[in-house]
């Protein structure tokens, strides 16, 4: 019996990188068989989310204890060249642990919550199964090591985005995931063609293999090689809004529900940063991406999009679409971080890619929770809602002084190794630009703070402020939500499980402002392996 | 539609394309087809049959309970197939490292638990395809 036991145990711990990507992708299948009875399903989600959770942090536990070197799980027992590997290194560990940290409690906010916002139970199921099978591709992503299946995860994970988008019945949502639909579409195919440039000169998907190969001859096919790079870089930059390629996401944030929101700023977006950071440092390596100058353009684009998309943040006056924005400017640190090339700055991109996933779901769920609660998207009309619903204000001003980059808070942290990153790296410029990026960040978010804690609540609905703006799809939202019946004095804070994921989620980011250890050790060690010249 | 000659033939013929579906799913791993295209022949014959006799009487045959069932563990049964592997102590979908006999190639009971997937596959395949055509014919009303 004993033995039996140590047996399964044994099994469960050999298999676990599959079990953390199949399990997600498999109840997500399942879910639509129990759309009548969705307590079940729901339940099923929970458990999935926790589930995840323990096999992330178990995950991270075995690389931060073995110190060196990946382990490597072959699907189905074939070695490398033909078979699919799934690797366990620093950086699938630390991703897979925001995917599995940030899902859960973004599960735990949807439950029972959704109807109003998805309607019927049908609708609610199939929120639910788009929603694991991203939870599932993004696991995916962050441990595969093989070009195409990474396409086709990235395939699952744009197609369920484009679902969650869509999941709202109103005309809008429907508009933003067209849109989505087709951008994503073409990013994916630009991508595609990059992975059959990479494909046709080296003969390996495997991501070793194709590595190897392109360093034996990278000289020869100069030109091939270059395509390939920018084809990539491309396809990943629309996929993941890097700044004059973002135009789809401000709508399809902000339209989608709030759950859906939460999870597409917060990781999906990130999800496609980790392949663009795989096929640049593990597939072409960092003597390829200095080369071809893909360092700097990274740098470049990264600054760009710090300053545009926090001043375009600024003028916004709906507050989903305002924080959709600031997704386009935060996703410019990462990038930055991403082109510095030495050990802080990737790490700091790394560290700041966790920050940013948990910060922006928590903002996302608390605007949506107040959303819900008032019938109002604009911020000029949440004033005296902080007196209202403290839980739920508390949870976004913490995650507000957070993306900002105020100590003790985790946006520090990754901020402060992009800077030493930046200056090690010889150019100020960026050093500038992520402080001023910090400052714009304050500029359209305390705002909100201070409408949302410091001004007292209208006598009456003000509806000339709505008709101010000339964006009539932002109009017709706002009358779709000023349906309902306003009634202040049945403003308060969302339900428990509603209140208990923005406390976890709280939680985390004063908890990796403070102690930021682990992560910041699994992150630092990724850096180091990942800018090792081969 | 109300042709007699239509209907008798549809009645002749659905049967053996459905049939010929299976055929194709089963013998996915000996030859050309397999159980994507497999899948399609056999949700066709549903296909066919709901538009010649009716869309009613296509439901009647086919809920669309049935069909979520079909769907979702059409897929599930691959995930099952693949844990095979897992209870006998080596990776994820392993089909001869899971001492299951591939007996000789080229024969129909051969590649072990290609076959069986390939069911699953099919399974699945047609039963989308049906829910996609009953959906559009709805929408269409």
């Amino acid at each position: 019996m004993g033995n039996g036991v140590t047996k399964m145990t044994e099994a469960i711990k050999f298999n676990l990188p599959v079990f953390v990507v199949i399990a997600p992708l498999f109840i997500a299948i399942v879910l639509p068989v129990f759309a009548r009875r969705i307590r079940l399903a729901e339940g099923m989600v929970i458990f999935v989310g926790v589930l995840g959770l323990a096999g992330a942090l178990f995950l991270a536990h075995i690389v931060l204890d073995r110190n060196s070197g990946t382990w490597i799980y072959q699907m189905g027992g074939w070695p490398a060249p033909w078979g699919i590997e799934l690797t366990v290194g620093n950086l699938a560990a630390s991703f897979l642990l925001v995917v599995m940290g940030v899902s859960l409690p973004v599960s735990l906010f949807a439950v029972g919550n959704l109807t109003h916002e998805v309607g019927g139970k049908q609708r609610t199921a199939r929120f639910y199964t788009l929603f694991l099978l991203l939870v599932g591709a993004l696991a995916g992503m962050a441990l595969t090591n093989d070009i195409f299946n990474t396409y086709v995860l990235v395939e699952v994970a744009t197609l369920s985005c484009c679902g969650l988008v869509s999941s709202r019945r109103h005309p809008r949502a429907a508009e933003a995931a067209f849109t989505y639909l087709m951008l994503a579409t073409l990013g994916s195919a630009l991508v595609l063609c990059g992975i059959g440039f990479i494909y046709t000169i080296t003969g390996h998907l495997n991501m070793g293999f194709a590595s190897q190969a392109l360093n034996e001859i990278w000289q020869t096919k100069r030109h091939v090689v270059w395509m390939a790079m920018s084809l990539v870089f491309v396809g990943f930059a629309v996929k993941s809004a890097l700044f004059p390629l973002h135009v789809w996401l401000p709508d399809a944030h902000s339209s989608a529900p709030s759950p859906a929101s939460a999870i597409l700023s917060g990781l999906a977006i990130k999800g496609y940063m980790i392949c663009l950071l795989k096929f640049f440092y593990s597939v072409f390596g960092p003597g390829l991406i200095k080369e071809f100058a893909m360092d700097r353009l990274l740098v470049l684009a990264g600054m760009i999009a710090i300053i545009a998309g926090s001043v375009m943040a600024i003028p916004q006056d709906d507050l989903k679409r305002r924080l959709a924005f600031s997704t386009v400017g935060q996703a410019g640190y990462i990038f930055l971080g991403f082109g510095l090339m030495n050990k802080d700055g990737l790490a700091g991109a790394l560290f700041y890619l966790a920050s940013h996933a948990v910060i922006k779901s928590t903002l996302f769920l608390s605007a949506g929770a107040m959303i819900s609660a008032t019938k109002k998207r604009k911020i000029s009309e949440l004033a005296g809602v902080g007196r209202r619903m403290p839980v739920t204000m508390a949870a976004f001003t913490a995650a507000s002084l957070g993306l900002i980059g105020i100590p003790l808070f985790s946006g520090f942290i990754g901020k402060w190794y992009l800077i030493t990153g930046s200056i090690e790296a010889g150019s100020f410029l960026p050093t500038v630009v992520i402080i001023a990026g910090s400052v714009l960040c304050a500029t359209y978010l305390f705002p909100v703070i201070r409408v949302a804690w410091f001004e007292s609540a209208p006598k009456e609905p003000q509806k000339a402020a709505a008709q101010e703006t000339g964006d009539a799809a932002v109009q017709r939202e706002t009358a779709e939500v000023q349906e309902g019946p306003v009634q202040h004095g049945q403003l308060k804070d969302p339900g428990i499980l509603q209140k208990l994921a923005l406390v976890l989620l709280t939680v985390a980011i004063i908890v990796l402002g403070t102690v930021p250890g682990p992560l910041l050790e699994l992150a630092k060690r990724a850096a180091a392996e990942l800018l090792v010249l081969r | 539609m109300r042709d007699f000659i239509l209907k008798r033939v549809a009645a002749l013929i659905l049967p053996f394309v459905c049939v010929y579906g299976f055929y194709v799913i089963f013998h996915g791993h000996i030859s050309p087809g397999g159980s994507f295209a497999g899948g399609i022949i056999v949700g066709l014959s549903f296909i066919a049959f709901s538009t010649i006799y009716g869309i009613e009487k296509g439901r009647a045959k086919l809920s669309e309970d049935v069909l979520t069932w079909t769907e979702s563990f059409g897929t599930l049964w691959y995930g099952i197939m693949g844990m095979v592997g897992i209870f006998k102590g080596v990776p994820f979908l392993a089909n001869k490292l899971a001492g299951i006999d591939l007996g000789l190639p080229g024969e129909l009971f051969s590649s072990g638990l290609i076959s069986y997937i390939g069911l699953g596959v099919g399974i699945r395949v047609a039963s989308t395809m049906i829910t996609i055509f009953f959906t559009l014919m709805e929408d269409e009303e």
